[in-house]
């Protein structure tokens, strides 16, 4: 007896404790406060102040209403920036994923040295962005740097030092290397992690078959890859269109545009020719794509999780 | 060697044939790695050997790829010599300074947020969670112009204060996350436990999952502190004082200059490269099992 009232005592209050669970509220306000300051307030002020004129220098802020977006349909160097924005991505994407994955496969093989191998092909990740631009701007040096004894040796019939990130053809594959270069370790990693989880009896099974390497590999390793590359494809495409300091440094986006991403095209409206709601208008452009790649990347981790849960 | 390969014979027909079969076929698996490691290698071994020769030789053309003459003197330069443009030293330490102070506030949020996340679902948790991730996801260069605005009429410029809970606004989303899957593997039975001792939750956190997830912690640390160490974009636009410049900004502003002196600005990113580097090759082999971890989770 004394028992069961004990139990319906707790039992109540673990009730009465229940409904007013204010706890994780109360942890998570002031998060929300946080995150709403830097970033919740600044996206509304930035998508205000895409229908103001402020411009410094040009008198007072002005509502404008739709112009800056009238403008933004019309320039022709926004669109520009998008097509720049979207051969960078997807070039980054394929480069340092492909790279990633075939990182990977040797990574996971089992050879003399390999943690060493291992080591070293993964020592760009640790490495910071800004060295790395230093230091490929000086291997690019058109003058002195490294990268022409390699092109002499490989074109003798090069007459002169190719103009490398200040030449309009090759700047943006260059910015690419650069960027891949410095990410594909990470996809390596990630993608060695799913490779290592592999049970080895899918193996085992597939050799007794009499499957050869190759198609162990397109029927046992690739279908337990996909889902994982495929999210790490969404996730290098957020990475690579918020890259900044890597073109900002090695190129500034120019020659003549070629290299003038729209994160990189926000900050020159703004910093450079102090046109802040311009600026701010391409800016809410930006947006909606990271909306759109962040609900995909959204809807894809579900589904996996989905597929483990399964 | 022969005699491996005798007894390898003498143990059986089959297995030997094999080995020679799997070393020949290993070929290619060696020349890509060489090929991978020379490509990653490369631009890291070519920093160095610019450092440790006389900028005059960096200077020739073509190239020596081996160094010839080492000569360290150039980290004298950045420590011991004044020079006003080029305070290599200072920007440092500014990094040193910034990247600290992220990482106090940042840990201090995250506890916070961490446990929130971890444990028994509420309403709206949810939405919680989708805010963190569009957090994590939005570029810092698309609202640069807000914040800078608005801190510039708040006077609030020029301070490291203010540029550590910029960085924290940008890196909290993934230290929560890390806090929590952390938090995530202790056993309910330890929670029940501490309930039933009559522990109230605030106390079961600073009591129980603290100690228990101090890894974690120390996780989160790190991640914050590189996060402020590497980053470019706010501590270029907030601060506007050479003095107070940050170590990227600092070398990043030097590269523009007309006579760049090649040798200290990559000496000077190759300090700034030591701290991540080192702490990189201490916990690579932890990477890949984290890895699993999180790519499972996200």
């Amino acid at each position: 007896m004394a028992v069961q009232a004990g139990t319906n005592v707790r039992a109540v209050k673990a009730e009465a404790h229940r409904r007013r669970d204010y706890l994780p509220y109360l942890l998570a306000l002031p998060i929300i406060l946080y995150e709403g300051v830097f970033i919740l307030i600044p996206i509304i002020q930035q998508i205000g102040s895409s229908f103001t004129s402020d411009v410094i220098g040009m008198g007072d802020v002005r509502w404008v209403g739709l112009a800056n977006y009238e403008r933004l349909w019309n320039d022709r160097y926004f669109w520009n920036s998008i097509r720049v924005t979207l051969g960078f991505m997807s070039a980054t994407v394929i480069v340092s994923v492909g790279l990633g994955l075939i990182a990977a496969l040797i990574m996971n093989q089992r050879f003399r040295g390999r943690s060493i191998v291992r080591t070293v092909m993964t020592l760009p990740w640790a490495f910071p962005e800004l060295p790395a631009v230093l230091v490929f701007y000086w291997i690019f040096n058109q003058n002195f740097g490294v990268a022409n004894v390699f092109a002499h040796a490989i074109m003798p019939w090069l007459e002169q030092n190719p103009r490398w990130l200040n030449d309009i053809n090759l700047a943006l594959p260059l910015v690419v290397l650069i960027a891949a270069w410095k990410a594909f370790p990470f996809y390596g990693l990630v993608t060695l992690s799913v490779l290592q989880s592999i049970p080895h009896e899918l193996y085992e099974a597939a050799r007794v078959d009499g499957a050869t390497p190759a198609q162990s590999f397109r029927y046992v390793t690739l279908p337990e890859i996909i889902p994982t590359l495929m999210l790490m494809g969404v996730l290098a495409c957020i990475f690579a269109f918020r890259q900044f300091v890597l073109i900002f440094l090695a190129t500034g986006g120019g020659p003549a545009r070629v290299t003038e991403t729209l994160v990189i095209s926000v900050y020159k409206t703004a910093f450079a020719s102090f046109d802040f709601s311009y600026g701010a208008t391409i800016g809410v452009a930006g947006f909606v794509i990271v909306f759109a790649i962040t609900v995909m990347f959204a809807y894809l981790q579900r589904r996996q999780a989905a597929e483990l849960a399964a | 060697m022969s005699d491996v390969g005798t007894t390898m014979s003498v143990s059986t027909r089959a297995n030997k044939s094999s080995f020679n079969f799997r070393w020949v076929r290993r070929i290619p698996l060696y020349i890509a790695a060489i090929l991978f490691c020379l490509i990653t290698a490369f631009p890291i071994y070519w920093m160095i050997v610019s450092v440790v020769q006389p900028a005059s030789l960096s200077l020739q053309y073509p190239p020596s790829l081996i160094p010839q003459v080492v000569d360290l003197s150039v980290f004298q330069d950045i420590f011991f010599v004044q020079d006003a443009a080029q305070r290599i030293d200072i920007w440092i330490g500014n990094s040193v300074l910034l990247a600290s102070l992220t990482t106090v506030i940042c840990l201090v949020l995250t506890v916070f947020g961490a446990y929130a996340l971890s444990g028994k679902r509420w309403r709206g948790q949810g939405a919680f969670g989708l805010m963190l991730l569009m957090t994590q996801m939005l570029p810092e260069a698309l609202i640069v112009i807000p914040l800078y605005a608005t801190i510039d009429r708040l006077h609030l410029k020029d301070s490291f204060i203010t540029l550590a809970m910029v960085d924290t606004a940008f890196v909290l989303p993934i230290c929560i996350w890390i806090l929590k899957n952390v938090f995530d593997t202790i056993p309910n039975e330890i929670r029940d436990a501490a309930l039933v001792d009559g522990c109230t939750r605030i106390g079961m956190l600073f009591r129980i999952m603290l100690p228990i997830s101090a890894p974690g912690l120390v996780a989160v640390g790190v991640v914050a502190f590189f996060h402020a160490w590497n980053e470019y974009l706010f501590a270029a636009s907030l601060m506007s004082d050479r003095k107070l410049y940050t170590a990227p900004v600092g070398l990043g502003s030097m590269i523009s200059m007309i006579d760049t002196p090649i040798d200290k600005l990559l000496a000077g990113g190759l300090v700034f490269s030591i701290f991540p580097i080192i702490f990189y090759l201490i916990v690579q082999r932890y990477v890949v099992s984290g890895l699993s971890a999180g790519a499972v989770k996200g």
